[in-house]
């Protein structure tokens, strides 16, 4: 069952995935339209479309061709201005039923991105991974009250730069890593980013969305005993993250996503890692899946 | 004195740190590399042969993780415990009774923040005998150019786990090319291939951290 009210970002359609990069490279553009298809038909919210470092007339083509397949809203993909304008320019409301694209994503260093509002209006997904230093440089945030802060700060700044923002209006990244390098505690800090963001009034009615795909790369797919890995993994990051706010995820809609119960073996593994550090956090994760 | 290369190749192929870490369990209660290699240096073992173990473990893990029947977590246990090993080898090192088998320069090209896969690189390298210079994360071009200036016949490695960056990693490539036409200079990262490596320039593409062992082992 999908679990009640998490909105899934369909993944498929990006650069990064071998064999989507491959349907690129060779020009397999209705297979590359098949996977928004069938995403949609899985139940995604929104379709993502990352299409790497290609040409802009590329986004601007594949966004017509994905919106004659499906009325899901898009997520145009890329951290280039040109890019998403084209992607931007070339969507059509009327195909998604009024409903605004997103677009994936905006950080502070960035913010020239929110110029795209006037010719296409969107839902921003602010990366409030990285701050700003005192000479206006991107620097990564270290700790959840610097993750805290950005979104603040980026949240105030939307307010001045779109008009009728309203908190509903965008999503914030907090960014996730790799539970399976995770000596430096990234993972309780991105739980105490959630909480911090959630306590606060000012932020009330935020979507918070992150990657959750990433949260289990590096690691192998089947558990010892032939039981899967990933999926009970990522169930059970949701399971601690949904009552924190956290209400979208960059996903795939061929994992069953669920709530799991307290005595999870793999909800077990991510409440200890919270009391963890160091490499007792990795010898956790391998004690989850030898 | 096999039996302590070998103990050590186990440890660290195993990711058994020390005597106390609970990891992995069917070797609790055992000495681990911390253990062995202290009690080896008591015994006067050659302290290269201490190295030889490291290198050892460092390339069955490695063989194991290329062929994808360990993954990240084994490779991260592995290099703990050579680190263990290599506590106890710094003072040879420093004294030169130990020789560095070369010197590796490494860092993320600019504009790039990813670094678990060059620290694993980073680490592996080491646990291979060599000096190893990481210059972190978001190395400009300069920082590599002085580097090397400052290090003379070293060997470089640079990562980068972004589109947009593998750019930054052509132009790092080129100036290093440029003005130190003999420097070896190898790439990784996760959107690099062989293809990019031979349109800029590179001298050895590394898929993984063996790969790149492999090579430096051929050409010290
Ligand atoms: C962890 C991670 C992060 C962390 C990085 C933290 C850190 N300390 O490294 C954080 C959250 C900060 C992050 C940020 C961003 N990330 Co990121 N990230 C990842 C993730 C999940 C894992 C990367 C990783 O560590 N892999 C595991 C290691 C072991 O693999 P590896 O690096 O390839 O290394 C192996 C080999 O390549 C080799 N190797 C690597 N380097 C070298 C060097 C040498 C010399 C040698 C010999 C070998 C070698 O050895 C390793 C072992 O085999 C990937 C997703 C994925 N599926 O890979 C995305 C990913 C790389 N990130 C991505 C993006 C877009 C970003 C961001 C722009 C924003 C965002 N939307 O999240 C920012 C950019 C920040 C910046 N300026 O760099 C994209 C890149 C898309 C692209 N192709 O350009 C990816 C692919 C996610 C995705 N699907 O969209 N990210």
């Amino acid at each position: 069952m999908p679990i009640d009210g998490l909105k899934i970002i369909g993944e498929s359609i990006n650069d990064s995935v071998p064999s989507t990069h491959q349907l690129y490279n060779e020009n397999k553009m209705y297979d590359i339209v098949a996977l928004a298809k069938f995403q949609d038909e899985r139940g995604a919210a929104y379709i993502d479309v990352n299409i790497g470092s290609r040409p802009a007339s590329f986004m601007a083509d594949l966004v017509r061709r994905i919106q004659q397949v499906t009325t899901k809203p898009l997520s145009i993909d890329t951290p280039d201005m040109e890019i998403a304008a084209a992607g931007l320019e070339a969507y059509d409301m009327t195909h998604s039923g009024g409903q605004k694209p997103i677009l994936n994503s905006i950080s502070l260093s960035r913010l020239e991105m929110f110029d795209l509002y006037k010719q296409q209006p969107f839902i921003p997904i602010l990366l409030i991974t990285e701050g700003l230093d005192k000479n206006k440089y991107s620097i990564m945030n270290s700790t959840a009250q610097e993750t805290y802060s950005t979104a603040k700060d980026f949240v105030r700044v939307a307010f001045e730069l779109i008009p009728e923002f309203s908190n509903d209006q965008c999503i914030l990244d907090p960014g996730i890593m790799p539970i399976g390098g995770d000596m430096e505690g990234y993972f309780k800090r991105l739980m105490d980013s959630l909480q911090l963001i959630h306590d606060d009034p000012d932020l009330q009615g935020v979507n918070m969305s992150v990657g959750l795909s990433n949260f289990t790369v590096m690691l192998p797919s089947k558990r010892a005993d032939g039981s899967p890995v990933k999926g009970p993994l990522e169930s059970a990051f949701l399971t601690l993250a949904i009552p924190l706010g956290l209400n979208m995820v960059i996903g795939t809609v061929k994992r069953k996503y669920q709530l799991l119960d307290d005595d999870h073996p793999a909800l077990q593994c991510l409440k200890d890692i919270l009391q963890l550090n160091g490499i007792e956090v990795i010898t956790r994760v391998m004690q989850f899946y030898s | 004195m096999d039996n302590v290369i070998e103990g050590i190749a186990l440890c660290v192929e195993r990711g058994k740190i020390s005597k106390q870490s609970p990891f992995p369990p069917d070797m609790k209660d055992q000495d681990g590399a911390d253990e062995i290699a202290a009690d080896a240096i008591k015994q006067g073992v050659k302290p290269d042969d201490l190295l030889d173990g490291c290198i050892l473990g460092m390339n069955r893990i490695g063989e194991k993780f290329s062929q994808n029947k360990v993954f990240v977590p084994e490779l991260l246990m592995a290099a703990k415990a050579m680190t263990a090993v290599m506590n106890h080898l710094q003072p040879f090192l420093e004294s030169g009774e130990v020789k560095h088998k070369g010197k590796f320069v490494i860092g993320t090209v600019s504009g790039d923040l990813h670094d678990i896969g060059k620290n694993l690189a980073s680490m592996t390298i080491k646990g291979h005998g060599f000096d190893v210079i990481d210059l972190g994360v978001d190395v400009p071009v300069d920082k590599f150019m002085q580097t090397i200036a400052d290090n003379p016949g070293c060997f470089v490695g640079l990562s980068a786990l972004l589109t947009t960056t593998m750019g930054n990693m052509e132009k790092s490539v080129k100036a290093i090319k440029e003005k130190y036409p003999d420097t070896k200079v190898l790439i990784g990262g996760a959107p690099v291939n062989q293809n990019f490596c031979d349109k800029i320039g590179a001298d050895f593409y590394a898929a993984d951290p063996q790969g790149a062992t492999e090579y430096l082992k051929q050409n010290v």
